[in-house]
């Protein structure tokens, strides 16, 4: 589903993929770039727990709060279904 | 069938906010951060004054049920997620025993289930009650019972602290189980020992978050299948107090409600080792969550030495 599908302010989700890109590399300490259709825990190796360090790092730089509370990380397979997912389920914070 | 037949519980009024934590358990700003807006870790209860003795005597102290009836206690098991809690050979467990003049009885500890030791000793208790009265049993002769204890002291790093996940509380619960009792009976018990998460053999921590929540789940269906029941059926869940966010997603992969699993003391009191099942069920009768004959689940997890996932169904 694209971010127009679901709804989604297409420029905000946009906004919200490149700040997880930018997290996602230096967190992991990648010399090349992060991108979208990466797999979050195949590719990545992204555990529940780094997952949610990405998220807090994701509300303090947008200012944001995600409602993890309804997040289901089976369906969070990619970086880009990460980002449609806080695009579509935050609010300022 | 094995019942709960009365339950104490101590939580020290002492709490410590997790920023305080930080310097002592050398939490990073991040991990702070972590546990406060996703694991809802907000604060803990800490007992500085008093020893693991004291504070399984607080929680003792607080079972009416037992006043009277110690020479019905045959078996007292301590429930434990640490393998050690004192310099040998000091052992609260019989002080405690001699000091509620329980000194006839069996007294042995269950900690090879870490966390879910708990669920584990109520199943041990009610199946050695129950296999003496298969034995035989004097003619007019009360019912025999067990005291189940549980709580310990956070005092090493690793019994304060798992790994970005949870934050151990100081407290205790005292609750008295008999074979045939008529209250709380014990529907189901299911338990899952997972050997191969031990990461003392090189078990991979991201295989064990990915699999955590879908092999609790799987488990407390097993608990559910053997009473004969659907998760529909089930008034509350009593969660362990591991963090809000798994509970949170459990409820997401369940499809059950959040509201109607009891998440209450996990900010303000946090992982309670193997007493949290015991202080949600208290909670949950204060707040009125349960009513005669409503069916409920406990659920935990024990991490350290592999993982075990075992629930329990109960009928109040």
């Amino acid at each position: 589903m694209t971010a127009q599908d679901a709804g989604l302010d297409g420029e905000f989700r946009q906004q919200v993929l490149d700040t997880m890109t930018t997290v996602l590399t230096r967190l992991l300490d990648r010399t090349e770039p992060v991108t979208e259709d990466m797999r979050l825990m195949e590719e990545l190796g992204l555990s529940s727990t780094f997952g949610l360090e990405l998220l807090l790092e994701v509300e303090d730089q947008l200012m944001i709060l995600i409602d993890v509370e309804v997040m289901d990380p089976d369906q969070m397979k990619t970086v880009g279904d990460m980002a449609t997912f806080v695009a579509g389920h935050s609010r300022p914070g | 069938m094995t019942a709960l037949e009365a339950v104490s519980v101590y939580l020290p009024p002492v709490r410590i906010p997790v920023e305080t934590l930080a310097g002592p358990l050398g939490l990073s700003g991040m991990q702070v951060k972590l546990f406060r807006r996703f694991h809802g870790l907000r604060e803990v209860g800490r007992d500085p004054d008093a020893s693991l003795y004291d504070l399984l005597m607080k929680a003792a102290a607080g079972l009416d049920a037992l006043r009277g009836q110690e020479h019905r206690v045959r078996y007292v098991l301590y429930a434990r997620t640490m393998p050690v809690v004192g310099p040998y050979p000091v052992n609260p467990l019989h002080e405690v025993c001699r000091a509620l003049g329980l000194g006839h009885a069996l007294a042995f500890t269950v900690t090879h289930q870490s966390c879910a030791s708990g669920l584990l000793a109520i199943d041990v208790a009610g199946r050695l009650l129950a296999g003496d009265a298969a034995g035989g049993q004097q003619h007019g002769q009360a019912e025999p019972l067990a005291l189940i204890l549980a709580g310990e002291k956070a005092f090493t790093r690793e019994a304060q602290v798992f790994a970005d996940t949870t934050i151990f509380g100081e407290g205790a619960s005292a609750c008295l189980v008999s074979a045939f009792g008529a209250r709380d009976r014990m529907l189901a018990y299911a338990a899952s020992v997972r050997g191969d998460f031990d990461s003392d053999t090189g078990a991979n921590d991201a295989r064990l978050q990915r699999e955590y929540r879908p092999s609790l789940a799987g488990v407390m269906q097993r608990a559910l299948d053997e009473a004969g029941l659907t998760l529909g059926d089930i008034s509350v869940v009593l969660p362990h107090n591991v963090n809000l966010v798994t509970w949170q997603r459990m409820c997401v992969l369940l499809n059950f409600p959040r509201e109607r699993v009891v998440l209450d003391n996990i900010p303000t009191s946090g992982h309670v080792f193997c007493a949290d099942v015991f202080a949600n069920y208290q909670t949950a009768c204060e707040r009125g969550l349960l009513q005669p004959g409503d069916r409920y689940l406990a659920a935990a997890v024990g991490a350290g030495g592999g993982a075990t996932f075992a629930a329990m169904v109960f009928e109040h």
